[in-house]
């Protein structure tokens, strides 16, 4: 199951101490059940923010989000989410920290060991079920973080730059990695990204946002096959996209 | 779970071997040198007792030293249990009320830098040379660093980690158990660590203003009959006996969080 955002002419507007700052908006999209959308745009043009207000963990100053046709008015519980930081608990072994969604939930610890232990063994991470995180990589960290955001098999998958503290080699490897479990899921999937190549590369829309108050510049569709391989991104469709949308950061002089 | 550090006990002992020696080196040439500096230019005993005359005091006195340990260590221990008791609950609910804090933060700072010390002879007036003057001195040198440390630990919770755990829809003693205490725990014990510090500090001070027994109150009839040797054995054993509550603190800290970078020492890491 996956389902459908719908954001209608949402803003943030922050107060503070030199009167409110206007962050975010108006933006209004359509988000189609189990499509894989990227937000793309310069650090503060608040596309996290909106991304935290469809978690429901943000307040909306005017306008408004509904997840599955429901207005977003508290915390989204169905749903996945995956930080820049991996968020693990340094006092939990890697499926110690998986399940901890599961335990947080309250729900039988029993019935998701076993998809627990093979979400692991999907991301390579089969032998390292029970070792703690600082005795991880900083790529091995966010794997296990992905885990732990599919485990309870959300219908909404919400991602804050999760690659984004990961050195070049790694983050290449996780993209693919990323690209495939949501193949198997096939959940709507919402990724916050600076790196345009990340999300021509994972998309199935690119949403170009303006430096701040962002607002929506273009969509960009990306109509190439799947799995996205090497092939795929060294074809002519692919850089004309990942030009196009250099472009037009280069016209905001944020490139 | 994987366990943490466990290595055996005779890997255990040869790492610490490996540490210890060179303290112990420099604490054996130090006495050394002291007891020869002293017989050498033949030092008065009641300026500087040579290592040796020091050493045999704990013989001769060993059965007073030990009454008056209990005695101290008694203190000692229910003014920092009290402290901890009263610490812990306490920071939680000033972390995590806003009007609490707002109205005792301030005053729990502020009295922080008080020397607490400073109010040891009133106690004594108001409640006399009893145990319950010193253990209330040994309570407030332990209960700042308790409270504030356990401030800062219940409210520097990371964000993202907060917002994991609202995505949940965990409530607030789930979230309490599974995240917020053992995330704490390690700032916790900075707070017990500095109050086993003081405990001894405190329970020697109190004895100085108005006791009757206890090495506190020990040191101050020796050094006014001039026994610098005496004296000298009793600051060895108050300095063990802060160094054995010390211990059993950093033990049970170990038991508690031994995945924190604190107590890392030794362990592979995974490339």
């Amino acid at each position: 199951m996956s389902v459908p955002v719908e954001i209608r002419t949402v803003r943030k507007i922050y107060p503070s101490s030199g009167g409110p700052v206007h962050a975010f908006g108006p933006v209004d999209l359509a988000i189609d059940s189990g499509r894989f959308v990227s937000l793309v745009g310069p650090s503060g043009c608040g596309k996290s923010t909106l991304l935290m207000m469809i978690a429901g963990l943000l307040d909306i100053t005017d306008g408004e989000i509904a997840v599955a046709g429901r207005r977003v008015v508290k915390p989204l519980t169905d749903v996945g989410i995956m930080f820049q930081g991996n968020v693990l608990v340094d006092w939990r072994d890697v499926l110690g920290n998986v399940m901890l969604q599961i335990e947080m939930r309250r729900l039988r610890k029993q019935d998701y060991l076993p998809q627990a232990l093979d979400l692991l063994a999907s991301v390579g991470l089969k032998d390292f079920a029970n070792r703690y995180p600082f005795e991880l990589s900083g790529g091995m960290q966010q794997r296990a973080a992905f885990c732990r955001a599919l485990i309870h098999d959300p219908p909404l998958i919400l991602m804050d730059e999760p690659l984004g503290a990961l050195d070049a080699m790694t983050r290449e490897q996780l993209r693919t990695d990323l690209e495939r479990l949501w193949m198997e899921r096939r959940k709507t999937a919402v990724l916050v990204t600076h790196s345009i190549d990340e999300a021509v590369q994972l998309s199935d829309e690119v949403i170009v946002i303006s430096p701040r108050p962002g607002v929506i510049v273009r969509r960009f569709e990306v109509d190439l096959p799947r799995p996205r391989t090497m092939e795929v991104r060294q074809s002519a469709t692919y850089h004309r996209l990942v030009d196009e949308i250099k472009k037009i950061f280069f016209g905001y002089g944020v490139l | 779970m994987a366990s943490i550090g466990s290595g055996g006990w005779a890997r255990r002992w040869r790492g610490f071997a490996r540490e210890a020696w060179l303290p112990v080196a420099f604490m054996v040439g130090l006495f050394v040198a002291w007891e020869g500096f002293v017989r050498g230019f033949d030092i008065a005993r009641y300026i500087l007792p040579a290592p040796s005359e020091i050493f045999a005091q704990f013989i001769l006195r060993a059965g007073l030293l030990w009454d008056y340990t209990l005695v101290t260590g008694g203190e000692t221990l229910a003014g920092f249990f009290v402290a901890v008791a009263l610490g812990i609950p306490l920071s939680l609910l000033i972390a995590f009320s806003w009007i609490l804090r707002r109205t005792f933060y301030p005053l729990a700072v502020s009295l922080e830098m008080v020397p607490k010390i400073a109010f040891a002879p009133m106690f004594v007036t108001w409640l006399g040379f009893s145990f319950v003057p010193k253990i209330i001195i040994v309570f407030m040198v332990c209960f700042f660093p308790i409270l504030l440390n356990g401030i800062l630990a219940f409210t520097s919770l990371s964000e993202d980690l907060l917002r994991f755990s609202r995505s949940t829809g965990a409530g607030p003693l789930t979230t309490f158990f599974k995240v917020r205490l053992p995330a704490a725990l390690p700032q916790l014990f900075v707070g017990i660590k500095g109050a086993a510090v003081n405990a001894t500090v405190g329970a020697t001070v109190s004895e100085w203003v108005g006791g009757d027994a206890g090495l506190g109150y020990y040191i101050q009839i020796a050094t006014g009959d001039l026994r610098m040797d005496i004296a000298f054995a009793i600051i060895i054993t108050l300095a063990a006996l802060g160094l054995a509550l010390f211990w059993a603190v950093v033990l049970v800290e170990r038991a508690l969080i031994p995945w924190h970078i604190s107590q890392r020492v030794g362990v592979q890491h995974v490339p």
